[in-house]
């Protein structure tokens, strides 16, 4: 080993030092730029907004009401707020849980709730009709279909989360 | 709909479609500690029993405040009289009274609207599984008694 080559030059040196301290303070930058871009990622991707609402197996080819609660936190209160959905198997085996809530107007819809009008969700307040889909009979008042509840299969559970309006709704 | 400022402004909107009147009557007293109790306890649960018909029906009932009073007596018999003439020229074609008061079921005959009369369910606590349970099968019974007059 000669001397020379393990000498630096002023050179190097500088280069070094440079490339050094230029690169921590790009990371600097980077860093936070980064962290921000793939936040949504890394959010605990509302999980708990899944609610375990029936057993799979209690689950039919007729739709069935059921019932729970989510604590809902307003600026005044916290509340517990009562929340069901009419669910059933559909022909290909997949679950639709439907919202019962009107699109008319918001009432509760039920799932023959018309003797005149079986295999159909009936409104109460203004005749309202669905489909066992849960798309609106035409010439009644809903403009749309039934909200669907998102859910989810977990060990025999299923858990519903938000209801989403239909597509094109 | 309730009686806030978000439904209120959905129901001028849709006024045709709103036809039916809820006004709970919750009566209150100052001077006997017992009954006192017994009101608030009721108040709230008439406030779970209105909220719970309300959400049924969301897009057909009306729900209006509270109608606070001391005792059934005729001026309060004329008073919903009153409020009955009122709404329908305003326009609702039905007007129900919800109360767990058993003093009006007494001048029922003379009041010209619905008188819904519950009898009390005495819970000790309000958010146990099993009063959820019959508030749920009674307000059920409710609904069915709207819908008859519709």
């Amino acid at each position: 080993m000669s001397e020379k080559k393990q000498q630096v030059s002023r050179r190097q040196f500088l280069n070094y030092t440079l490339t050094g301290v230029g690169g921590f303070m790009a990371a600097g930058m980077l860093a936070p730029m980064v962290r921000f871009a793939i936040d949504p990622a890394l959010q605990p991707q509302s999980k708990g907004d899944f609610k375990a609402v029936a057993q799979v197996d209690e689950i039919t080819n007729e739709p069935q009401r059921f019932d729970w609660t989510i604590d809902q936190t307003d600026a005044w209160y916290e509340s517990e707020v009562t929340k069901s959905a009419w669910v059933y198997k559909q022909e290909d085996g997949s679950i639709l849980a439907l919202s019962p809530v009107c699109k008319h107007l918001g009432c509760v819809v039920s799932w023959q709730g018309n003797s005149d009008y079986p295999e159909q969700f009936f409104c109460p307040c203004h005749d309202g009709r669905y489909y066992k889909s849960g798309e609106n009979v035409e010439g009644t008042p809903p403009p749309v279909g039934l909200d669907i509840y998102e859910h989810k299969i977990e060990d025999g559970t299923l858990y519903l989360g938000k209801a989403k309006p239909r597509e094109g709704a | 709909m309730q009686w806030n400022k978000k439904d209120i402004e959905q129901y001028i909107e849709v006024k045709e479609y709103v036809d039916t009147l809820v006004i709970p009557l919750t009566p209150f007293t100052l001077n006997a500690d017992k009954e006192m109790v017994k009101q608030a306890s009721q108040a709230e649960l008439m406030e779970i029993y209105a909220k719970e018909i309300e959400r049924q029906f969301t897009g057909r009932i009306l729900l209006l405040p509270n109608y606070t009073y001391q005792t059934v007596n005729e001026t309060e018999e004329k008073r919903l009289n009153e409020w009955i003439n009122y709404s329908e020229d305003n326009p609702f074609k039905h007007v129900f009274f919800i109360t767990f008061d058993h003093q009006w079921k007494k001048v029922e005959k003379g009041i010209e609207g619905n008188l819904i009369w519950l009898p009390t369910i005495s819970i000790s606590e309000i958010g146990s599984q099993d009063s959820v349970k019959l508030i749920k099968e009674q307000v059920e019974q409710v609904t069915e008694l709207i819908k008859s007059y519709w």
